[in-house]
């Protein structure tokens, strides 16, 4: 079973099947439980009911449930447009991610030689241990109007100009999908693993094409990976704060970075945990469609 | 001969992707040795101003101690209660486990940005001043998935009918604990740590909300010299934290292997 999905922990075909807790069962979950209770559970909780406030509970007098931060925030344009401009980065982070993830994958799930695969997981894996900022900062040199890109063209006579590569959605997406392309090679990686070669073979052996055996068989049976490893970046890709703001160099307004300025600049409590509230409800729905797709490929329900 | 033009495209393909991938790594390393202020080739010279410029900042300095000391301690809390969890998890046979699995996991994929600003919240509420204690409890909610899905990892591969056996022949539970399963899942509990120490010493989004100007992590703190400076010192601070995620790769590879830590 792949430890790419957050499923991992799954039951053991348990010899003796108890019903009950036992004290030690008790006692070795409690410290857990009882940190995820107190700082994680309640801390969610108590964000939603802020959100239902009229006002910061703590400095302002006279504070009464309400609906308006909710009304707010759907009857205003401008709410309703950064909510887009979230989506629809995601939605092109996460496209691109598979044109770039897939062939990796299948490359990483193919190679027969034990070093070549280890090396390519290097490759992928040590990029995705570098710090968020550290790789923002990277593309940074690469993108900006006097970056590494543009001076080169420049210098080579090919362009005039600085070519506008960062501070638009164009320099998000592309550092984004370098961010979290991992995520979606493992995933795949973890799917093509498991299709049998045969499938392929058998697909050859009758005549098609090694292009053809892929599209009609590999392809359509991956397909539950390609779909896991999307909403996994999908949901990363809407929540990151970093990326967008120095990529995007406050021109892209994003929801997490719309989040950030109602805490710190307008030290709007109620409405920042509305707004968060709107993102936790959008990560929630891939959450569960992601587990849903990972539930079914386990079961074998695609192939 | 006829050339294989199909497998000559897809080497190409994959070629041009591994360059996607390790291209800005390896140009921010080029020039964390660069002597110019200025990205951009032609290189000006080897230099290590920029190292000394990071080492010698005490900004700097008072972030990565503090980011260091934050992770060795979010690790190790996270090693020991997540251990114990996983233990219990694994077998599931108990009422309410599917829940309890998909509850611990949750910070894996729940944006950490909202998790952070729920504890900020939480701690405005209570009148908690922003502390170190705040943001580890923050890091260790956020680095406990990772250690239970190692451990469990490799407790999923691991044979359990030693543990019955050991237990049939006497051993008391606590015994077998020791002597059976905790070596057993030795590697997943060490792979899982040095993860849950990369994990909080990178982290971003949890911290966001609950550092202050005394109380800053090294990624906070780059993040803020980058909006008003891009001098290649982060590239040097850069450099620092690739090494180190590249012995992180290493040792995971040496204890586990990075195909089964990777699920392959």
């Amino acid at each position: 079973m792949s430890t790419t999905s957050p499923t991992a922990v799954s039951t053991l075909p348990a010899g003796s099947r108890r019903r009950r807790w036992s004290p030690a069962q008790i006692l070795l979950l409690l410290p857990l439980l009882a940190l995820f209770m107190g700082f994680f559970v309640v801390p969610l909780l108590v964000m939603f009911v802020i959100s239902l406030l009229s006002g910061n509970p703590v400095s302002d007098d006279n504070v009464h449930f309400t609906l308006a931060n909710y009304r707010q925030l759907f009857s205003d344009r401008f709410y309703l447009d950064v909510l887009v401009e979230t989506l629809k980065i995601g939605v092109i982070t996460t496209a691109i991610a598979v044109l770039v993830g897939y062939p990796l994958a299948y490359q990483l799930a193919r190679a027969r030689s034990p070093r070549v695969r280890t090396m390519l997981l290097m490759a992928i894996l040590s990029p995705m241990l570098t710090g968020i900022v550290v790789r923002t900062y990277a593309w940074m040199t690469l993108l900006a109007d006097h970056g590494i890109i543009n001076s080169g063209l420049q210098s080579l006579g090919l362009t005039e100009g600085s070519l506008p590569l960062m501070y638009n959605t164009f320099g998000v997406v592309i550092a984004l999908v370098h961010i979290f392309v991992p995520f979606m090679v493992l995933t795949v990686t973890g799917v093509i693993s498991k299709i049998d070669l045969r499938l392929e073979e058998a697909a050859r052996s009758l005549g098609a094409s090694r292009f053809q055996a892929f599209l009609q068989v590999t392809l359509p049976l991956s397909a539950p990976g390609i779909l896991a490893g999307s909403l996994l970046v999908f949901s990363l890709a809407i929540s990151s704060y970093v990326t967008p703001i120095l990529m995007g160099g406050f021109s892209v307004l994003t929801l997490p970075i719309l989040i950030y300025q109602q805490l710190s600049g307008v030290f709007n409590f109620a409405f920042a945990a509305a707004l968060s509230f709107l993102l936790l409800l959008v990560s929630l729905i891939i959450v569960i469609a992601y587990f849903r797709v990972v539930k079914k490929v386990a079961e074998g329900a695609f192939s | 001969m006829s050339i294989p033009w199909g497998t000559v495209t897809f080497r190409a393909l994959i070629g041009t992707l591994l360059v996607f991938l390790l291209a800005p790594i390896v140009v921010v390393v080029i020039f964390a040795f660069n002597s110019s202020t200025f990205m951009s080739f032609p290189l000006t010279g080897f230099s290590l101003k920029w190292f000394s410029n990071f080492f010698s900042s005490d900004q700097f300095m008072d972030s990565f101690y503090l980011s260091l000391r934050l992770a060795a301690i979010t690790a190790v809390i996270s090693m020991v209660i997540g251990t114990m969890a996983s233990l219990v998890l694994i077998r599931g046979n108990f009422p309410g486990a599917d829940v309890l699995s998909a509850l611990f996991l949750s910070p894996l994929m729940l944006p950490a940005i909202l998790t952070g600003l729920a504890l900020f919240q939480y701690y405005v509420i209570l009148g908690w001043p922003r502390t170190f204690t705040g943001l580890l409890v923050a890091h260790v909610i956020v680095t406990v998935p990772y250690l239970i899905r190692t451990v469990t990892a490799v407790l999923q591969g691991s044979n359990m009918a030693l543990e019955e056996a050991a237990r049939s022949l006497g051993a008391s539970e606590v015994r077998t604990f020791f002597e059976i399963t905790l070596p057993l899942i030795r590697p997943g509990i060490i792979a899982g740590g040095i993860f849950s120490f990369i994990v909080s010493f990178d982290q971003f989004a949890v911290s966001l909300f609950l550092v202050h100007a005394g109380l800053t992590t090294l990624p906070i703190q780059l993040f803020n010299y980058l909006k008003f400076s891009f001098d290649p010192t982060i590239a040097a601070a850069a450099v620092v934290s690739v090494v180190m995620s590249v012995v992180v790769v290493l040792v995971i590879e040496w204890t586990v292997g990075l195909q089964e830590y990777a699920g392959l």
